[in-house]
């Protein structure tokens, strides 16, 4: 059977069937960081604690790549995507194909492969488009 | 804090040389610089060679070519601000009055580099370099954004490619010296949707250098000082912190620092040489260097104001667009030309009776901030 691995190690887990991006909410200022740290880069404060942040997010602006990049062969898309917590992380962007993509349109995060090293499959987050009417976007 | 003065310039033609090591490219930028002041090799006190690509100690082998040994010589990394960055430290060791004169060198080779027909990444391993990210994309994110919230066209951004194109046909300097239509430039193959080849600087060899003294020093020297009225340099906040990605705090941040060190404003500029890797961002840099109100950048290249001929020139040298961008040497480069423009020795590229020029430069990608670095320099005569 493949391996799968994470690109990075603590970016993103599993929880009750459904992919999050770990990332952290300093108790003292509020602050929320993607990945999470130790302290509050805000503040300073050491107060942080765990936070999964949202699945459901907006595409904040994209772009269709047509060069290589390390791990990637063209074209492929990557965007900015606002997550609900109040914070911007850029992503590579699947489903762009068959869902074209718009400013503010809601996204969703999945874990698929990235690359392959080896035997390894490299595994980590993308953002698709959310479908309407699909049963796994039902609340 | 003393007066620094720049008594000496000089460049290399940028263009693709990848038969040229990085040493020869340096020095003939360092022995037109020397030879512009009117100084030797031995008058050199201390220097910053600024370089991204090249390896070990780029500064020592570039300064052995023009004879300087045996000072004190520190080498930059600060990625598209390298240059300036260099500039900046020569800038504060005479300012503080530790040494009386010094050089600066950038310079970079990109066709020998190991991003050679490649889209630049960030530093290996940072998150979003190992997810796609390069210097076209984070910059295409930008554009797309941009055009979508404030309604610019591709036409619009378009302008300032075919005006710096312009600029850079009149001088022997520059890398590209081709006008090029707006057809053409929106024509041309994606790279980063939306942003196109002709809206990319390519990438270039070069070098460039400066020969920096104290005030009181220069006129030993030259008639015709060119005075460093503010150096300011910034790094990059955290992204979460940086609510438009339209805008570059860092950008506005240093210009005003800048302006308040020079004692001077916006309106004092009568030539700029800004940070335009992208055509985009020299739209959006208008406003964040105070040249205008947001709204009113594209108005800036529909009227001509930014042209050689109007009110305020921009990338009168044709920028990073056509006179190309060999990354730590672009820096120094846009000293080099803001000086031939304040002696009035641009040919036909000069703005006419030019007092005042702002050069700005912004580098480096790495996650979680806006950009690694952006700098501004005010010089007058």
């Amino acid at each position: 059977m493949t391996t799968r691995v994470p690109f990075k190690e603590g970016l993103f887990e599993e929880v009750s069937g459904k992919w999050a991006l770990v990332g952290c909410r300093c108790k003292l200022c509020g602050q929320i960081f993607f990945p999470k740290r130790k302290v509050c880069l805000n503040c300073l404060s050491p107060d942080v604690e765990r936070l999964n942040l949202g699945c459901i997010a907006k595409l904040y602006s994209f772009s269709i790549v047509h060069m290589p990049s390390e791990h990637f062969e063209p074209p492929y898309a990557a965007g900015w995507i606002q997550l609900p917590e109040g914070i911007r992380i850029f992503s590579p962007i699947r489903g762009w194909q068959e869902h074209p993509l718009k400013i503010g349109i809601d996204m969703e995060i999945t874990i698929e492969k990235l690359w392959d090293e080896g035997e390894r499959e490299v595994i980590g987050y993308v953002f698709r488009p959310c479908v309407p009417g699909r049963e796994d976007m039902k609340e | 804090m003393r007066e620094v003065a720049i008594i000496g310039v000089g460049s290399t033609v940028f263009g693709k040389f990848p038969e040229r090591v990085i040493a020869e490219l340096g020095s003939e930028a360092v022995w037109a610089a020397l030879q512009d002041a009117g100084v030797t090799p031995k008058d050199i006190q201390f220097g910053y060679c600024a370089n991204l690509y090249g390896g070990m100690v780029i500064g020592q082998a570039v300064l052995r070519e023009a004879g300087i040994v045996d000072i004190e010589l520190t080498n930059i990394e600060n990625a598209c601000a390298g240059g300036a960055t260099a500039f900046r430290r020569a800038w504060c060791d005479i300012a503080l009055g530790l040494y009386d004169i010094g050089i600066v060198v950038g310079v970079e080779s990109m066709t020998t580099s190991p991003v050679a027909g490649k889209l630049i990444p960030p530093a290996k391993g940072d998150i979003s370099g190992e997810l796609g990210m390069n210097m076209v994309a984070r910059f295409a994110l930008s554009q797309r954004r941009y055009m979508d919230v404030y309604s610019v066209s591709l036409e619009q951004i378009a302008k300032v490619s075919v005006k710096n194109h312009h600029n850079g046909c009149l001088n022997p300097y520059s890398q590209y010296r081709k006008e090029l239509s707006i057809e053409e430039i929106i024509s041309s193959r994606p790279i980063c949707e939306p942003i196109t080849l002709l809206q990319c600087c390519p990438a270039t060899d070069g070098a460039a250098a400066a020969v920096l003294v104290s005030r009181d020093l220069a006129k030993k020297y030259t008639g015709k000082p060119v005075i460093v009225a503010a150096s300011v340099i910034r790094s990059g906040d955290y992204s979460y912190r940086w609510k438009d990605i339209t805008f570059s705090d860092m950008t506005y941040k240093c210009a005003n620092e800048a302006y308040k060190m020079a004692g001077l404003g916006p309106k004092d500029v009568d030539v700029c040489e800004l940070h335009d890797a992208f055509a985009v961002n020299e739209l959006q840099h208008y406003v964040e260097l105070g040249f205008c109100e947001r709204g009113e950048e594209v108005r800036l290249i529909d009227e001509g104001i930014t042209e050689i001929g109007g009110k305020l020139p921009v990338n009168a040298s044709g920028g990073l667009l056509s006179k190309g961008h060999p990354v730590s040497a672009s820096g120094v480069a846009q000293i080099v030309e803001l000086a031939w423009q304040l002696r009035g020795q641009a040919g036909k590229n000069q703005v006419t009776n030019a007092k005042v020029g702002l050069a700005h430069t912004l580098g480096g990608e790495v996650t979680d901030l806006e950009s690694g670095a952006v700098a501004v320099h005010i010089l007058k005569r």
